[in-house]
């Protein structure tokens, strides 16, 4: 009888606690109104399958290659949405919210909120830890002629971003993961 | 007189049975020439050309096709590799020039109070 209550709770446990698993991945939107007003664009979508196969692609022998190879060990995907255009405004904020309401679910913390005066650019941060490792990351920044969102989505090493320093122009940021807080609810 | 040589002539020319040894001789000699079972099969080969070599252009042409489109797949594969690394390197771009935002943010920010910092 034990034993059947125990399977019972278990089977009625287990969807719950995949919902309740923090997941990494953000759902965003098509934005194919935006990809028609943009004058540049740019739409990726890396899944494993596809990060694999470019792994393959990229040489061991190249320190760029190699760099970024190491990066890709251990990530599930890259998703980058990016759209430039020709006068400011283009789109609205409604349009960043639909991803940043996302950011406040259990598991995101806001690594970096950024603000340029000068730039009136607004850059912010999120990671997603799991046992003190980060397993996602989402970036949006938005600026007056450009909007952009990057989710990477798997176990980030931090580390090895920074060895892409000068690489890709990736700045060292002094990235903290335990400073990451969790977002305003 | 010619009632004796036409006498003379149906005498010489009248039928006569063949001797024992002719029908034999013959019966061997159309035995002999006679191919085996399967010979006549070799025989019948040798009679389509045609069909031997319709068979060998058959498997040529087989092993073309696979040919071309193991080498088409790998030029495919070829193709969206070189495709999933230009989209790689491009997405690290995109990142790290966002980062770069967010750092020069960070940079002048912390500038800007170790000056203020100064000035008092």
């Amino acid at each position: 009888m034990r034993k059947c209550i125990s399977l019972l709770l278990f089977a009625l446990l287990t969807p719950a606690l995949a919902l309740a698993a923090p997941n990494p991945k953000l759902a965003i939107p098509s934005f194919s109104a935006l990809a028609q007003k943009a004058t540049e664009s740019v739409t990726i979508t890396l899944d494993p399958g596809l990060l694999g196969l470019a792994a393959k692609f990229l040489d061991s022998s190249d320190p760029q290659d190699a760099a970024t190879k190491e990066v890709l060990k251990g990530l599930q995907g890259i998703y980058v949405r990016s759209y430039t255009f020709d006068k400011d405004s283009a789109y609205q904020q409604a349009d960043i919210d639909a991803v940043r309401s996302q950011l406040a679910a259990p598991g995101w913390n806001r690594l970096v909120e950024t603000h340029s005066r000068k730039t009136h650019a607004d850059v912010d941060i999120y990671i997603m830890l799991d046992h003190n490792q980060a397993i996602g990351l989402a970036l949006i920044a938005s600026e007056p002629r450009q909007f952009t969102i990057v989710n990477i989505v798997g176990a980030i090493d931090l580390d090895k971003l920074h060895k892409l320093e000068g690489q890709f122009g990736v700045p060292k940021l002094d990235i903290d993961p335990s400073k990451a807080q969790a977002p305003p609810k | 007189m010619s009632d004796d040589i036409e006498s003379q002539m149906r005498a010489a020319l009248r039928a006569v049975a063949p001797r024992e040894e002719f029908s034999q001789k013959l019966v061997a000699n159309v035995t002999s020439r006679q191919p085996p079972a399967r010979q006549s099969r070799r025989g019948a080969a040798r009679l389509h050309p045609l069909a031997w070599w319709f068979s060998a252009s058959l498997a040529a042409s087989v092993m073309l096709a696979v040919g071309v489109h193991q080498h088409l797949q790998q030029q495919r594969l070829q193709q969206s590799g070189l495709e999933a690394r230009r989209e790689v390197m491009e997405a690290l771009r995109v990142t790290s020039q966002k980062l770069n935002l967010a750092y020069e943010a960070v940079r002048s920010q912390s500038t800007s109070l170790t000056d203020e910092g100064n000035s008092v």
